[in-house]
């Protein structure tokens, strides 16, 4: 095993490429994919969505999953909270990272983010609005883990919040969790995300 | 119709509650054993107490607890994710309220499918103010009365969940309380 050097505060070197790839094709087709089901894959594979995002897909399974989507030139992250089969530990990324090959993973855990970095894949972080009295220590969490990329669910609760996220957390956003019309996604554009996950799949372009 | 539960943290903000002339208080974060002096004689009143087990801090999630909020102090109903507190909250005759997260449509539908059984009091949605878009979701499910507690800042966005059908909603806004007690829900 190479020597591991000291992680800089911040954005690992190592994704810089693909991490660059992605927010400048977020740039022209701000939508991300979401499949929950094997059956979705085609119709996203034949879109112009530059990520795709499974959301429970077997671990064991998965490699002719991503490996499609890579083919046509897109971005896999995996769940890895929801994904069946795998541990929630730096061994269940090193799996996906090594064995798998996928460019990032997207976990709600802080503890994740920082097995991400280490295995040089993209971190995408959830953060999960359910209650405003827990969006303070939320976000102190986010602040601390610095993950890639935040994706900020529900999507109706964005606009209730992104000037605070916004003024906290200086890092790019994804806005997902029921967006399923257009005047949504606008909606969420229009107030500075980066992209929209969506697994409606008359929003993927 | 719907109901107004203000969501207390202290001692404060039960008083002002109360003041208002409200009968129900959700004890949504905080330390209950700070404030169970209060809470206990506002029971003692006839005011409905209800706890958020998972978001309190101060009691075990055991049956100790359970037992605790029933019998010593009179409480109404508890709050949880955990299917397995519920189940034991019902047999101290406690309300049992599961929360179920609407974050996305996987997530709500996979919390929807696994209500406990026998059949929760209600189920307590949250975000409250996703309310309006995932009522469809949720009635294609289960006829489980909902509640609704998360993300309610302004009478407004209360009167707009309890009018896509949740019976509850609740809120931490003391201007809420305030203006929903002059907004009448029809």
């Amino acid at each position: 095993m190479a020597t591991r050097t000291t992680v800089p505060p911040g954005r690992p070197r190592a994704v810089d490429g693909s991490l660059n790839r992605l927010l400048e094709a977020f740039g022209h087709v701000p939508v991300a994919a979401v499949i929950r089901r094997g059956e979705e894959l085609p119709r996203a594979l034949a879109s112009q969505v530059p990520a795709v995002f499974f959301l429970r897909a077997p671990a064991f399974h998965l490699g002719p999953l991503v490996w499609a989507v890579q083919a046509r030139g897109k971005l896999a992250f995996v769940h890895i909270d929801l994904i069946a089969g795998l541990g929630k530990d730096r061994a269940g990324i090193a799996f996906l990272a090594r064995e798998i090959g996928v460019n990032g993973i997207i976990t709600s855990h802080s503890g994740l983010v920082a097995a991400a970095r280490a295995e040089k894949v993209i971190a995408v972080q959830r953060l999960l609005l359910y209650d405003d009295l827990a969006l303070p220590s939320a976000l102190s969490a986010l602040d601390h883990a610095r993950p890639d990329i935040v994706e900020v669910l529900p999507g109706m609760i964005f606009p209730l919040v992104v000037t605070e996220i916004r003024s906290r957390l200086p890092l790019p956003i994804i806005v997902g969790g029921f967006v399923t019309e257009p005047a949504q996604r606008d909606a969420a554009l229009q107030r500075g995300a980066l992209a929209i996950s969506t697994s409606t799949a008359q929003l993927w372009p | 119709m719907g109901v107004m539960l203000p969501a207390v943290r202290d001692g404060a903000s039960l008083n002002q509650a109360l003041d208002l002339g409200y009968r129900q208080v959700l004890l949504e974060r905080g330390s209950l054993l700070s404030i169970v002096g209060p809470l206990a004689g506002a029971a003692h009143r006839g005011v409905a107490i209800f706890v958020n087990l998972d978001g309190v801090e101060g009691l075990a999630p055991d049956s100790a607890a359970l037992a605790f909020l029933a019998t010593d102090l009179g409480f109404s109903g508890v709050l949880s994710v955990k299917p397995h507190l519920l189940q034991d909250a019902s047999r101290f005759r406690l309300r049992t309220i599961q929360r179920i997260h609407a974050l996305d449509s996987t997530g709500l539908e996979t919390g929807l499918l696994s209500l406990v059984s026998p059949a929760p009091y209600a189920i307590a949605i949250a975000p409250a103010v996703a309310i309006p878009q995932v009522m469809p979701i949720i009635r294609s499910i289960t006829d489980t009365p909902v509640w609704g507690t998360g993300f309610i800042s302004s009478a407004e966005q209360a009167g707009e969940a309890l009018r896509a059908g949740a019976a509850v909603v609740s809120s931490a806004r003391l201007e809420v309380w305030r203006d929903f007690s002059r907004t009448p829900v029809s």
